[in-house]
This record gives structure tokens, C-alpha cells and sequence, in this order.
């Protein structure tokens, strides 16, 4: 493979980059109506009607049915209206947990999104051994099962056996002696919200920094050169550049953690009181273990709506950058 | 030439994907030889390894038109499992499922209906807290297979030195007494976590409470009774003689670990944890001795929870007259007693206590046995089990909230919870 | 990277920088390194009253007693085959996909992408029922093809995205010139393009080898009869009796578990950072 041509290809991008609307004349030599779009995307539409839209459509139908694990069985399931909702939307419990749901999301992201970010611009600007090790590690953290991870900060915060009492009271702090972490509220949501973090930020960070090695470095050079700092740099342009990227990964975490569910009811099962008792986990309590999966479809349908709530200015906006774009 | 070395591992892989697939997908129900291939589904540690061999070479050699393959199932995620097998066109034939998971999956259903056939089991003589919750709606879904409550296991070297006598421990107050003793210098009375809801659930019983009662048709949460208050406050001053974590229950950590580190003195646990202790610490074989949870008074032990499992057919089972041959073999007189002493059970049946006599684990847990009890028996118990309103209580008194109120709360939860449509 | 510059300067001048890397890894670490040990520790020294950050004693046991778990290499070989067909599916059908949406104009291509988006939503949690009795009445449970499938989807949306996002970077002009040079259209995007994605690709397998590896609850579900068929996840849960759990076990698996991504990622990195270096401006 000529290696002078891929040399060239950053320099170019460089060059090209800055105003991005600027081309949009329908290069690419598509839109004389061939058939090549449809058939590239034909996989992809056919694998979401059949594996994700069906299955949608019965997941719907099935929050306005009566379907407990019976209807599973023998498969009589008959239909009920709104009860579900009804019964869900009545529970004066419920509204509590979606605005514990809410503050949930919002601490979550922000840190994720704040930490991943200063990792990813940290790591693009290391050496080549040291970006190595960071990465690595990065990697290793995303890797570790859930089970494994959660069983772990619930050690390190164990009330008896964790070494992070043991270190406490070493400094001097006698009250942390014993001192049961996931027995107050506001305690068992720290450790909880510490763990989605740790364990979120990896892909995040990965997937900024995946972003960040494409930006090309003249445009950094000559915005330094105008006397940028490096605030300004980024806000002017690296940030403009990642935006998709950061966008997409700030969407993609707060579904992920609006739905963050197997962390809490390893460590708290939502408790203590409600303290940590979110969507997800609300919706287990009430509805799975007793084999409701009618109101566990309800609850996910409503879930989804929220989830949209918050994201729907983002598609909004998307929706129209893709009609700007070639 | 990054590409196209990729494109051909992917044609590959997924190429032995789906040829290897398709070759195991397809295994035969029946043997090749005209035997009727049976699934049996039981859970991980329900039997030894060795037991399991010895049963299988036992069975198909009484019956050899019968292919016999046990799985052993894993417990996390089994409820969802059993769900999916229940509701599958190709289910196992026989599977293990706790005694207190019968009732759902029955009134669901999806299970074979055994009450003609109790008789022949032998169904008179079956533990009761096994018959019935494996009943629903009076009718005979789960049959008897094993049965384990706690017991204390002890450590006799311990007790020694300090010079109590576990066989003279008959009453809750010579058992404060004794523990007391024990918890000097290095070692722990007695390890018991706070929220060992079993435990507490026993302590219940005894005063004459309960977990949740039924009063006109409608479950209303017991713990703020006054008997479930003085069971609180008897668990609080036992699970202070020691450093059992205010927070946890006994799986974390698994409590038989801390005993094998060799400071504690007594854990209330089922007898087979011994084996595990052993097992971590081989220097504690002999020195670890059982007797029943004492009683309030001495002339009963003290109230326990029936805990085991029961055998079911699913409905849709292709080989329901060859699972019922495997049911009444399993849990038959001859296997339940080499059963019960190779893995340290109650068997499931009163008339078979005598098998167990000479283990003294199994003994102690017999004695125990007496005074079994069940959870409340409403399908919707699950449901509070998840959110185990229990356990939280039982923090919040030992971490020194104020005992009524905090139960009165807990109470008002679990009314809640089994009040919701079920 | 090559240009040789005043070492003391420069090493005092990336002292903040290298402290900040250092001070991250030991945090991302220390839950980590905290799991690998405990996979090392005897029993009883696992959840100790007196809890050190260096063992006092090392043993081998847990590793054994999980590789000596029942059905051990036959379940690496199934996740194996799992995985590896899901993401590289995923990304045959994304580039494909994304092909089209970042480089060509066609009707309706706003909504495929609002609709690839939205998709990302999914609530698999709750889909798992309806899979479940579309697998059962179309004979497709207890088999991995099953599962492979599912894993495609849940991590298509996210490649499409990604790829799309990183082929829209690329100036089509270089493709265009390549044409010029004789090459087809095709051959144009896989010499020129292609390796401009590494980063991309990096990040989008990584994140579906990770999904797909780590997932539970549709193996456990739709994986019932044929114990043969199951895949790692299950061998990490089976350590648990009614005793309780087997932790040092359950971490040896875990960290064996994880092994594999790492794997993944160290082979995939080189590409990343050739493809940076082959630009020249780094440094």
C-alpha cells in the first residue's frame, strides 16, 4: 500500500475540514437513482424490522394485555386497556422514583461525561508507552463483569471486612469503625453512583479519545498561533469537531443510566428506605418478581418515554444536521 | 491487506458458527438404542457428584429403557430459567425447584398435577413443610425431595476452654449465657450478621408471631407485634455478642469463611456449612459440633425455617410416565436415606428420621426439624423477598433506630406489598 | 514522537500531564487489582477482618477450581464463536450502512438515521419475553444462532453511528482521486478509507465484543435445554451453592473473564496508533 498517499491524508483532512456545511452538492455520485443505498442499508433496515421492531410491537401489546407468567405458559392472554399504566401512573410511590431516576441520571452523566473527557484529551496528549497504559487499563475496567466489579466495591465499603474503614479509622477518623456505608440513604447512593461512574467512564473515554486522534493537528498549531488558549482551543475547535461523537456517547449514557440496574440490586435492592430505588429496580419490585411482565412492559414503555423526553431535543437537532449534510 | 484478512475471518467464524450449531442443536430426545432419553434438572450442590453416580448407575440398572441425563443447574438466574423451560415446547422432564417457588409456577399452570398419585409415594408420611407448599389449591404439584433447616454449628474446642457445655443448652436464656462466656479475648461469641432475616423469622415464630398474617382475606405485615418486637430484641442482644456486620446477611461474606478463620465460636447455619468450614480450614475437622437453636423454653427447640426443595414435572414434558418412575425412585425410602446421610438432610419423611440418626449435624437439624415453619404462603411473598423490607429493619434497630417505629414501618410495607394484585 | 527535544524541559513540562495519567490508572486499577488478588488469596484471608492491599500468602487453588469447572472450554468456545460472529456481522452490515448514509444521497436517509438513533433505546430488558416466544415459535431457542443474532442488534446502532461519524470525516475527494488512479469505486474506499477508520473500528468492536461477551440474561433465557450450548457468563455464576459464593472462584473466572478484551484491545491498538504514526503529525 503506497504509504505517501495515507501520509497525505491527514494534511488533507486538515485542509478540508473547517467548513463542514460547505459541501453539501450532492457529491458521491449517488441520488441518480440507484439502487446501491438501498441495498447497502438493506441488512441493517431488515435486521431491525425483524429483530428489534417485532419484538417492539409484541412488548407493546403486551403491556395492554393481562400476561403473567400463565399467559406465558398457556398463551390466552386477554386484553385490558390502560390497566397497567393506570396501575403504575396511580401508585403514589411512582413519581418519587422518577425524580430519583432523574437527579440519578444527571449526577451520573455529568461526572461521566466531565471525567471521560479530561481522560481523553490527557491520553491524546501522552506518550506513545504511557497512552498505552492508560488505554490498557481503561480497557480492563470495562472488561471486568459486572458481578465481579460490584461484588468488589461492595468489599471495599464493607462495614466489618472493607479497607476503606480499616484506612479511615487508621487515619484517625475512630467513627468509621464499623461503619455500615449502604445503612444511610445518602452513603449507599454515593457508592452506587462511584461504581456506575467507574465503570462508565471507560467507554466513554475510549470512544472521545477514538474521536480526538482524528482531529488533525494543524488545526490546533494555527489556532495557537492566533493565540488561543487551551480553553479556548477546545471550545473553539476541538469541541466543534467531537461534538457528534460527544453527543452521541452523552445520549448513549443517559440511557445506559437511566436503566443501570443489576449494580443497585447486587449492592442495596434499592434500599435503604428508597434511598437508591430507581426506574429499573422500582420496576423489578413491582412487577417481575411477582412474574407481572404486563406492568414490567408498562414500565419499560414508560421508561422509554422519559428517556425520550430527555432526548428529544437532541434528535430534533439531528435530525436536522442530517438534511445539512452531504 | 488489513481487510481482507478480516472479511476471511469473518466468513469463518461465522461459517463454524452456524455448522457448529446446527450439529448440536439437533441432539436426539431418545437414545439410539430405543431408550427413552429423561432430563432431569437439579440444582448446583443438591447432590454430590459421587451421589449423583451412584444413583444414575443404581437407576437405569432397574430400569434400563430409561436414559437417564442430569443437569445441574446454576442458582442465579434459575427462577428465570425455569420460567423459560415451563413455557418451552421441549421442557426437561423433571426438574428441582425450593419449596417455597411451587406455588407460582403452579397456579401458572405449567405443572404436572400429582394428587392421585400421592398415595403411592407415600405421601402420607411427608415432611409437612415440604407437602405443602409443594401443594396449590389442594392439589399436589411438588413432591417432598429434601429437606435443611439452621442449626448452631459450634466449635467444641471453644467451648471447652471456656468451659460451657453445648449438650446442657436447652433455653434462649442459657444459650445468652453461654455466648456470653465465649466472647472473650480474641474470639467472637457468636458470628451473626444483622440481617440473617432466617434467623429472625425463627425468633418470630417462637413469640408467637409471625412474618405477615391473614385477616380477612386480606396479608398485613407482622413485625410490629409485640412478641416480633421481643424476637428483634433478643436477635439484637445475641448479634451483639460478636462482630457480625450490622449491614449484611450471611452471603456476604459466606459466613461459613469467617467461622474458617478460626475466631468464632458458634454461626447459626444448615449443618452442611460444616463441611465447607473443613474444607477452608482443615485444621477445625472434629472440633466443630451442632445443636438445634434453642428454644424459649427447654422443652422445645426453637422455631425454624423449613428450607429444600421439591421435584415437578412441567406440563408440557414429553416423558411424563418415566419422570414419575424417576420421582418415585428419588424420593423413595432407599435413596431418601442415602441421600440424607451423603449430603447431611432432614429426608422427606418423618418416618425416615432414623436414617440420619448417627450424623450428629443432621441430627441436631432433625431435632430442629420438629419446629419447621414456612414463609407467609401467598404467591406474592416473592415479591417482598425482593424487596426484603426485613433486612433493612433489622439494620436500622441494630444501628440503634427506635425499634416500634422502624417495625411499624417495615410492617407497613410488607401489607403493602402483598395487598398489591397478584 | 521522533523529533529530538531538551529531555529535562520536556520532562518537567509533561510532569503534570504524566501525574494525572498515573493518578488515573491507579483509580481505574485499584477495583481491579483488588479482584485479581483476591483470585489469588487463600479463603479465609479473602474477606478479612484485618484487609491488606498486598496478600499475605498467594495460591493457585481458585484459578483451579475454575478452570476445572464443569464445561469450561466448551463454553469459551461457544462465547468465542458468539461474539466474534456478532460484532464482526455488526460491522460488515454498519460500514455498509454507514457507507451510504455519510458518502451518498437517497431518499429517506434522514429517517434510517433518526430511526438508527432512536434504536439505541431499545428496552431489551422488557423485549426479552416477546423474543423469547418469537425464538420458541419459530424453533430457534437453545441454539446460538439465536443468541448471535440478538448481540448483532443490540450493538448495530451504535456501529452505524460511530462508522458513519468517522466516514463523513474522511474527504471524499481522496477517494475521488483514487478513482482517477484507476481504482473502483469499491477498491477507492477500501485502500483509502479504510484505514482511516482504525479508530473507529477500535472503539465499535471493542464496545460489541464487550456486550456481547458480558451478557446474561437472553443466554440464560433463551439457552434452555442444551447445556452444551451455553456460553461464559453462566461458568462466572457457577460458583454459588446454598453455602454461599465461592469469591475466590467466582474472581479467578472474573479475571480470566476479562482477559480477552484486553487481548482484543492490544491487537487492535497497534492498527490505531499505525495509522496515526502513518500520519506523521503526531508528537
Amino acid at each position: 500500500m503506497p504509504t505517501v498517499r495515507e501520509r497525505s491524508v491527514p494534511r488533507a483532512a486538515g485542509r478540508r475540514r473547517p467548513p463542514p456545511t460547505g459541501r453539501s452538492g450532492g457529491r458521491g455520485g449517488a441520488g441518480r437513482g440507484t439502487l446501491w443505498p438501498y441495498l447497502l442499508i438493506a441488512p441493517a433496515v431488515l435486521g431491525m424490522l425483524y429483530l428489534l421492531l417485532y419484538p417492539l410491537a409484541r412488548a407493546v401489546l403486551i403491556s395492554f394485555q393481562d400476561f403473567r407468567l400463565r399467559q406465558l405458559i398457556l398463551g390466552d392472554a386477554r386484553f385490558v386497556g390502560l390497566r397497567n399504566y393506570r396501575t403504575l401512573l396511580g401508585d403514589p410511590g411512582f413519581w418519587e422514583v422518577v425524580r430519583r431516576t432523574f437527579v440519578f441520571m444527571a449526577v451520573n452523566v455529568v461526572a461521566i461525561m466531565v471525567l471521560s473527557t479530561l481522560v481523553a484529551l490527557m491520553t491524546e496528549r501522552l506518550g506513545r508507552a504511557a497512552r498505552t497504559v492508560v488505554l490498557s487499563s481503561l480497557v480492563l475496567v470495562w472488561a471486568v463483569p459486572v458481578v465481579a466489579a460490584t461484588t468488589v466495591f461492595q468489599w471495599l465499603f464493607h462495614s466489618e471486612f472493607g479497607i476503606v474503614n480499616e484506612t479511615l479509622t487508621g487515619l484517625g477518623f475512630e467513627s468509621y469503625e464499623g461503619y455500615p456505608w449502604f445503612a444511610h440513604g445518602g452513603a449507599a447512593f454515593g457508592i452506587v453512583v462511584a461504581l456506575i461512574v467507574w465503570q462508565s467512564v471507560p467507554f466513554a473515554a475510549i470512544t472521545l479519545y477514538s474521536a480526538l486522534v482524528t482531529v488533525p493537528t494543524e488545526l490546533y498549531e494555527s489556532a495557537r498561533m492566533d493565540g488561543a488558549g487551551a480553553a479556548r482551543v477546545f471550545r473553539s475547535v476541538t469541541f466543534p469537531l467531537i461534538r457528534p461523537v460527544f453527543m452521541l456517547v452523552l445520549s448513549l449514557e443517559v440511557i445506559w443510566t437511566f436503566k443501570a440496574f443489576v449494580q443497585i440490586w447486587v449492592m442495596t435492592r434499592g434500599g435503604p428506605g428508597e434511598a437508591t430505588t430507581i426506574l429499573p429496580v422500582y420496576a423489578v419490585q413491582t412487577a417481575l418478581a411477582g412474574q407481572r411482565y404486563d406492568l414490567g412492559s408498562a414500565a419499560s414503555m414508560l421508561t422509554v418515554l422519559l428517556m425520550s423526553g430527555v432526548l428529544v431535543l437532541y434528535f430534533r437537532q439531528l435530525f436536522r444536521q442530517e438534511g445539512e449534510q452531504p | 491487506m488489513k481487510y481482507r484478512s478480516l472479511a476471511l475471518l469473518s466468513a469463518l467464524v461465522l461459517g463454524a458458527g452456524l455448522t457448529a450449531c446446527s450439529s448440536s442443536g439437533d441432539a436426539a430426545s431418545d437414545g439410539a438404542d430405543g431408550s427413552t432419553a429423561l432430563d432431569v434438572w437439579l440444582m448446583r450442590d443438591s447432590v454430590s457428584a459421587r451421589f449423583q453416580k451412584e444413583f444414575e448407575t443404581g437407576f437405569e440398572k432397574a430400569h434400563p429403557d430409561i436414559d437417564l441425563r442430569i443437569q445441574i443447574q446454576e442458582w442465579e438466574g434459575i427462577g428465570e430459567k425455569v420460567t423459560a423451560a415451563l413455557a418451552s415446547n421441549d421442557a426437561p422432564d423433571v426438574i428441582e425447584v425450593g419449596n417455597t417457588q411451587v406455588a407460582q409456577y403452579a397456579q401458572s399452570g405449567g405443572l404436572t398435577d400429582f394428587t392421585d398419585r400421592v398415595a403411592e409415594l407415600g405421601g402420607g408420611d411427608w415432611l409437612e413443610g415440604l407437602a405443602e407448599p409443594g401443594s396449590y389449591d389442594g392439589k399436589q404439584y411438588g413432591i417432598p425431595y429434601y429437606a435443611a433447616n439452621r442449626v448452631v454449628i459450634h466449635r467444641t474446642d471453644l467451648f471447652e476452654k471456656a468451659g460451657v457445655d453445648a449438650s446442657r443448652i436447652k433455653t434462649r436464656d442459657q444459650w445468652i449465657a453461654a455466648t456470653r462466656k465465649l466472647n472473650r479475648g480474641g474470639t467472637q461469641g457468636i458470628y451473626l450478621p444483622g440481617q440473617n432475616w432466617y434467623v429472625l423469622s425463627g425468633f418470630v415464630w417462637d413469640e408467637g408471631g409471625d412474618l405477615a398474617v391473614k385477616s380477612g382475606g386480606a396479608w398485613k405485615g407482622g413485625l410490629d407485634s409485640p412478641g416480633a418486637l421481643r424476637a428483634m430484641d433478643f436477635y439484637r442482644r445475641l448479634q451483639a455478642l460478636g462482630k457480625g456486620p450490622k449491614d449484611s446477611d450471611e452471603a456476604q461474606p459466606p459466613q461459613a469463611e469467617v467461622m474458617a478463620k478460626g475466631q468464632v465460636a458458634q454461626i447459626i447455619a444448615v449443618p452442611g456449612g460444616a463441611k465447607v468450614i473443613e474444607e477452608k480450614n482443615p485444621e477445625l475437622k472434629g472440633k466443630l459440633g451442632f445443636f438445634p437453636v434453642p428454644g424459649k423454653t427447654a422443652d422445645r427447640p426453637g422455631a425454624v425455617f423449613t428450607g429444600g426443595s421439591d421435584l415437578v414435572v412441567p406440563a408440557v414434558a414429553a416423558h411424563q410416565e418415566q419422570a414419575f418412575t424417576f420421582i418415585r425412585e428419588l424420593t423413595g425410602d432407599a435413596w431418601q436415606k442415602k441421600l440424607a446421610v451423603a449430603m447431611s438432610y432432614v429426608p422427606n419423611k418423618t418416618t425416615l428420621a432414623d436414617a440420619v440418626a448417627d450424623d450428629p449435624g443432621t441430627a441436631a437439624m432433625a431435632a430442629g426439624a420438629a419446629n419447621g415453619h414456612a414463609t407467609p404462603n401467598t404467591p406474592q411473598w416473592a415479591a417482598v423477598e425482593a424487596k426484603n423490607p426485613i433486612k433493612e429493619y433489622m439494620t436500622a434497630v441494630l444501628t440503634g433506630e427506635d425499634a416500634a417505629s422502624e417495625a411499624a414501618r417495615a410492617s407497613r410495607t410488607i401489607t403493602e406489598t402483598l395487598g398489591a394484585d397478584s | 514522537m521522533s523529533t529530538p527535544r531538551p529531555p529535562l524541559r520536556r520532562t518537567l513540562r509533561r510532569l503534570p500531564l504524566n501525574a494525572a495519567a498515573a493518578l488515573t490508572v491507579v483509580i481505574c486499577l485499584f477495583p481491579v487489582y483488588w479482584m485479581v488478588t483476591t483470585a489469588f488469596k487463600p479463603s479465609t484471608d479473602i474477606q478479612s477482618y484485618d484487609p491488606r492491599p498486598v496478600p499475605r500468602s498467594w495460591t493457585l487453588d481458585h484459578f483451579r477450581t475454575a478452570v476445572g469447572a464443569d464445561g469450561f472450554a466448551l463454553f469459551w468456545r461457544n462465547s468465542i464463536l458468539v461474539t466474534l460472529s456478532a460484532v464482526l456481522l455488526a460491522l460488515l452490515v454498519a460500514l455498509g450502512a454507514a457507507y451510504a448514509v455519510a458518502r451518498m444521497r437517497w431518499r429517506g436517509r434522514r429517517q434510517f438515521m433518526l430511526a438508527v438513533f432512536v434504536a439505541q433505546m431499545a428496552p431489551w430488558e422488557s423485549l426479552i419475553i416477546p423474543v423469547y416466544i418469537i425464538s420458541r415459535d419459530t424453533g430457534m431457542l437453545d441454539r446460538l444462532p439465536t443468541l448471535t443474532l440478538i448481540y448483532f442488534m443490540i450493538t448495530l446502532p451504535f456501529t452505524v453511528v460511530v462508522l458513519r461519524g468517522f466516514i463523513a470525516g474522511i474527504p471524499p475527494e481522496l477517494e475521488e482521486a483514487a478513482q482517477v488512479d484507476g481504482c473502483t469505486r469499491a477498491g477507492a474506499f477500501r485502500r483509502v478509507a479504510f484505514p482511516l477508520l482504525a479508530p473507529g473500528l477500535m472503539a465499535t468492536s471493542l464496545f460489541g465484543f464487550i456486550t456481547a461477551w458480558n451478557e446474561f440474561t437472553y443466554a440464560n433465557f433463551l439457552i434452555i435445554k442444551q447445556q452444551d450450548s451455553r456460553t461464559l457468563p453462566v461458568w462466572l455464576s457457577s460458583f454459588q451453592s446454598t453455602f454461599g459464593t465461592d469469591w475466590g472462584a467466582t474472581m479467578a473466572a472474573a479475571t480470566l473473564f476479562a482477559l480477552p478484551a484486553l487481548i482484543i484491545f492490544l491487537a487492535l491498538q497497534r492498527h490505531v496508533t499505525a495509522g496515526l504514526a502513518s500520519g506523521g503529525v503526531k508528537g
